[in-house]
């Protein structure tokens, strides 16, 4: 039936997450919260250990390690800083539709330069009109000779400056019913990163719009098919973008522990560590029961996919799950860490507000919900 | 020999005509062993100019010193001070051999248990011949002490740390044989010291400080490791550290203390950032006063120390230093007024 | 071709062995599962292996004597890049001292054949008593040098290397074959990558028993150690500690009343 152990492999994949996140990004970290900057050695020191390669099969220039290996991976990394992990996971999305629908053309254009980080990726889906609801996107594409017409904004993307290479969700301007992903690129005349976000958490990782101005998309940069946008970009989201999510939150949730565990066994009230008090005994033991399930759902979704599976529902229990335990446990930690968990200089303050962003990524609690209905009910 | 026991023996180490402390303190230590055990102390003593030396390990105990007295004898050679070793050896079947736990020790020692397939027990914080008339060799591990043994092998070997056991009383009048012994002539070398380089040595020196302070983990990184060595310097303190201080950089092996590092013996000991592993805790050999500062109150530190703050050092550390360069530039400022 | 063989012990990792405490009421250690990592000096052993493998050209082989789980170590090592893998294991060997296990390795070592270097980290995290180097050699009958901190001449078979020696260091002529054992300063270990781990996939880890070896029961784990563990006892060196109270500032107070009346201030 099943194993729930890593196999020695993947315990060797976790260490070089887990040292590359504790040597390379950690030291980053600080600019990062301060500046809201600081991307670009990231990205750079991401590219350098193989993040970005993990997915890419090795044929075109990839690990093809799978995606237990990108949990694993994710994880570590957000345990450190969610928002390292939550770029890394994004680029993970938007190379996502070129290995799942790309004609071979288009892998072996783009897949090497991803693996190596000389092009980076995202997915632009979300508008002004809707993330949750994205047939109701007004991006339009006109077709032409050859090429086609892109105009539109897409809003609260990740790596909207530093992709150069998007995946964009249009409607067809005669047909409200086709959707079509366009693989848009840096340079072309019209497209551009226009305004930046500064969110309250995951700090440093890029977020923000995109414009389209009667953009000209050469035909074969037509990712899918025509018609079939919604299927490509349901499906990139549905499996790695929620399977991300998971990496970040799974992260985030290890790190609140271990800031409660350490903070709790410091603090001495009464004569003795606060760890000796039943009532943060028992926060911690809440978080570590979230962490333990959390764990199972979003490797048990992973395996699903390593296999070939559908596993799109499954991930969109672990998202829920795990994004939702995330806030939990980080509201816990700061409220273990009385007075002080309001202080910058303890990362628990950072976690909180890194929490808050995991909900609305890659699709609401809300909107999980409404998945998992259709799923149980059907 | 016609004695009832084997005889305790020692390999002594001398450089530039001066005996090292350690030998002097095992042969004061090999004198109470053989006394024990009803038998001889003998020594071995390789290098060059080494009369004054020999003379000097009689006074402390030795009753036979087998003296290699050469120029091919200097500087040291693992592959010939084992062979010349290693013969004496085989001729008089010690019960026990010692050997400082010095850098040529180290490599020398498991060259000779090796050749004459003995135990050999490394850093010893005590030996004592038990019931039986075995040596018992005490080291730290594990938070506690362990006790080793090598009932059946002999010689019983043993290396040591310079300060572990006390200086000898040399007594001039005490009278022992000399024994000059031969190098093998022509003897193929095929790991040859070229030469040994000093190197400039920094600050206090560790064994003579009467205050030290010793930095530990909880630094956290240079810049507290930084806050812990203007602590010490404004102390006049020799400042020592312990392994994991070391492993993360922060320092060198030299300032290391413990029991693979170096033994000391101060008038007051400050542990920063320590948790008080025994490995270290067994380096400071005696202290009137022990201070320790530590962020965890279950730290092991806090049961070897007379006084212990439950502090982050790297909070406590910088209002420390801060208050002593206060009440120096007072005390600087009465001066002048007075 | 250099042919090199690393050896690498297995030891818990030291960021928790702060918990393996004798217990003092049963004077002996608690079974604590505490993770196994590649002994940290064993690390610049390897890399020195590696270095030499990216000038020369060299076949490097782990060597590693330990129970079943210390696999994961050598696969680790040949992630890093080395060519093969050697594990040692087999219940007679338990409870080896030095000379055992010194004993054992250099058997291993002759069955592997020709071998121009021997790399070992100078001491074990765990046991350090820095002795399994240097009986190696003697077993082999080659030469050693211990705590070497640099390799100045690598060319042929004379090598020319620098080792930590009192207040400084030594310089040493060295003939290969020969043993080396390694400090910190040698060199700064290389990280785990992915490509690597891909890579071992394919790489062979041999597992000898004892009767590989061909070696006598006698000669191995505690059978074959002249020196053994007979007691385990606690710390005696207690004081009656005085904890300081009050605030930070009040606590930097008392403290440097105490210096001043010990004399130091």
């Amino acid at each position: 039936m099943i194993d729930f152990t890593f196999t020695e492999e993947q315990e060797l994949f976790r260490k070089v997450a887990r040292e590359f996140a504790e040597i390379k990004i950690a030291p980053h970290v600080p600019i990062m919260e301060e500046t809201n900057r600081g991307w670009d050695e990231v990205i750079k020191e991401l590219a350098e250990a193989e993040m970005i390669a993990i997915t890419i099969p090795e044929e075109y220039g990839g690990l093809g390690m799978g995606y237990i290996a990108r949990l694993i991976a994710l994880e570590e990394i957000a345990r450190v800083s969610v928002a390292t992990a939550m770029m890394n996971q994004i680029f993970g999305l938007g190379i996502e539709p070129f290995i799942k629908f790309g004609t071979e053309e288009q892998k072996k254009k783009y897949l090497p330069k991803f693996a190596t980080g000389e092009r980076l990726a995202t997915i632009a889906v979300t508008e002004p009109s809707g993330g949750s609801d994205p047939k109701g996107c007004r991006t339009k594409y006109k077709k032409g000779n050859g090429t086609y017409f892109l105009n539109g904004r897409k809003c609260f993307i990740t790596n909207s400056h530093t992709a150069d290479t998007q995946v964009v969700l249009a409607v067809d301007e005669d047909n409200p019913e086709a959707f079509t992903t366009f693989v848009v690129e840096k340079g072309l005349e019209g497209f551009k990163p226009t305004h930046e976000e500064h969110k309250m958490g995951m700090r440093g990782c890029n977020t923000g719009e995109i414009e389209m101005k009667n953009v000209s998309v050469p035909a074969e940069n037509v990712l899918g098919g025509e018609g079939k946008g919604l299927k490509v970009a349901m499906t990139a989201i549905g499996d790695v973008g929620r399977g991300g999510m998971v990496g970040c939150a799974l992260g985030l949730q290890q790190a609140c522990l271990e800031a409660a565990v350490k903070f709790s066994n410091e603090r001495i009230l009464y004569g003795k560590s606060i760890s000796n008090l039943q009532a943060i005994q028992f926060k911690i033991a809440e978080m570590k029961i979230d962490l333990e399930a959390g764990r199972l759902l979003g490797y048990r979704a992973a395996a699903m996919q390593d296999k070939g599976e559908r596993s799109s529902n499954e991930f969109a229990v672990a998202k829920y799950y795990t994004t939702e335990a995330a806030q939990k446990a980080a509201k816990m930690a700061v409220d273990i860490h009385g007075g002080y968990g309001c202080m910058e200089e303890f990362p628990v303050t950072r976690y909180l507000r890194d929490s808050y962003v995991l909900g609305p990524s890659a699709g609401t609690s809300d909107i999980m919900k409404v998945i998992i209905s259709r799923w149980a009910l059907s | 020999m016609e004695e009832k026991s084997a005889p305790v023996f020692v390999v002594a180490e001398q450089g530039e005509g001066e005996i090292r402390s350690v030998s002097l303190q095992l042969v004061g230590k090999a004198r109470q062993l053989a006394d024990d055990l009803g038998s001889k102390v003998g020594v071995v003593l390789l290098g060059q100019n080494l009369t004054k030396v020999a003379q000097e390990l009689v006074e402390a105990g030795a009753d036979l010193v087998f003296k290699g007295d050469s120029d091919l004898l200097v500087p040291y050679q693992a592959e010939l001070y084992s062979e010349m070793i290693v013969n004496i050896m085989v001729e008089h079947c010690p019960d026990i051999l010692l050997i400082g736990s010095t850098f040529m020790g180290r490599e020398l020692a498991p060259l000779i248990a090796a050749k004459l397939e003995t135990g050999l027990a490394a850093h010893c914080i005590d030996l004592v011949i038990n019931n039986e008339g075995i040596l018992e060799q005490k080291i730290p591990a594990y938070g506690g002490k362990i006790t080793i043994v090598c009932p059946e092998k002999r010689p019983q070997m043993a290396t040591v740390a310079n300060g572990v056991f006390p200086n000898p009383v040399l007594d001039i009048a005490r009278s022992g044989e000399i024994i000059p012994i031969d190098v093998p002539k022509e003897f193929p070398l095929r790991v040859q010291t070229l030469e040994i380089v000093k190197e400039k040595s920094e600050g206090i020196s560790l064994e003579t400080a009467s205050v030290i302070v010793a930095g530990g983990a909880g630094a956290g990184d240079h810049d507290g490791w930084h806050q812990i060595a203007e602590l010490a310097d404004l102390l006049n303190a020799g400042f020592g550290s312990t392994r994991p201080a070391v492993d993360a950089g922060w320092t060198e092996l030299e300032t290391m203390i413990g029991q693979s590092g170096k033994m000391v013996n101060p008038e007051i000991y400050i542990g920063v950032g320590l948790s008080g592993e025994l490995q270290h805790m067994v380096g400071v050999v005696a202290a009137k006063i022990m201070i320790a500062i530590n962020n965890d109150a279950k730290a092991p530190v806090f049961e070897q120390v007379d006084y212990g703050v439950v502090e982050d050092c790297r909070v406590f550390v910088p209002a420390l230093v801060n208050k002593l360069k206060n009440n120096k530039a007072e005390a600087r400022r009465a001066a002048h007024v007075n | 071709m250099l042919n090199i063989v690393v050896c690498v012990k297995a030891v818990p990792d030291s960021s928790m062995t702060a918990k393996l405490k004798i217990d003092p009421i049963t004077k002996s250690l608690p079974r604590l599962d505490i993770p196994l990592v590649i002994n940290p000096l064993d690390s610049h052993a390897l890399e020195a292996a590696l270095q030499l493998k990216k000038k020369y050209s060299a076949h490097i082989t782990i060597l590693c004597m330990g129970p079943p789980p210390a696999g994961n170590i050598v696969r680790e090592c040949l992630a890093l890049g080395a060519d093969k893998g050697i594990l040692l294991t087999d219940p007679a060997f338990a409870g080896a001292d030095a000379f055992a296990t010194a004993y054992t390795l250099a058997k291993a070592i002759e069955k592997n054949g020709p071998v121009d270097v021997v790399f070992c980290g100078m001491a074990s995290s765990d046991g350090a008593t820095e002795w399994v180097g240097p009986e190696i050699a003697t077993f082999l009958n080659m030469p050693v040098v211990t705590m070497v901190r640099e390799i100045v001449e690598d060319q042929g078979d004379e090598w020319i290397v620098k080792a930590d020696y009192d207040h400084g260091h030594r310089k040493v002529k060295l003939k290969l074959p020969a043993v080396i054992t390694v400090t910190r300063n040698l060199n700064q270990p290389r990280t785990l990558s992915f490509s690597g781990i891909l890579k071992a996939r394919s790489k062979e880890i041999t597992v000898w028993d004892r009767e590989k070896l061909d070696i006598l029961a006698e000669r191995v784990g505690l059978k074959g150690s002249p020196t053994y563990v007979t007691e385990m006892a606690n710390l005696e060196n207690r004081r009656k500690v005085e904890i300081l109270e009050g605030s930070l500032q009040e606590k930097v107070e008392r403290l440097v009343q105490i210096l001043s009346d010990a004399g130091v201030v």
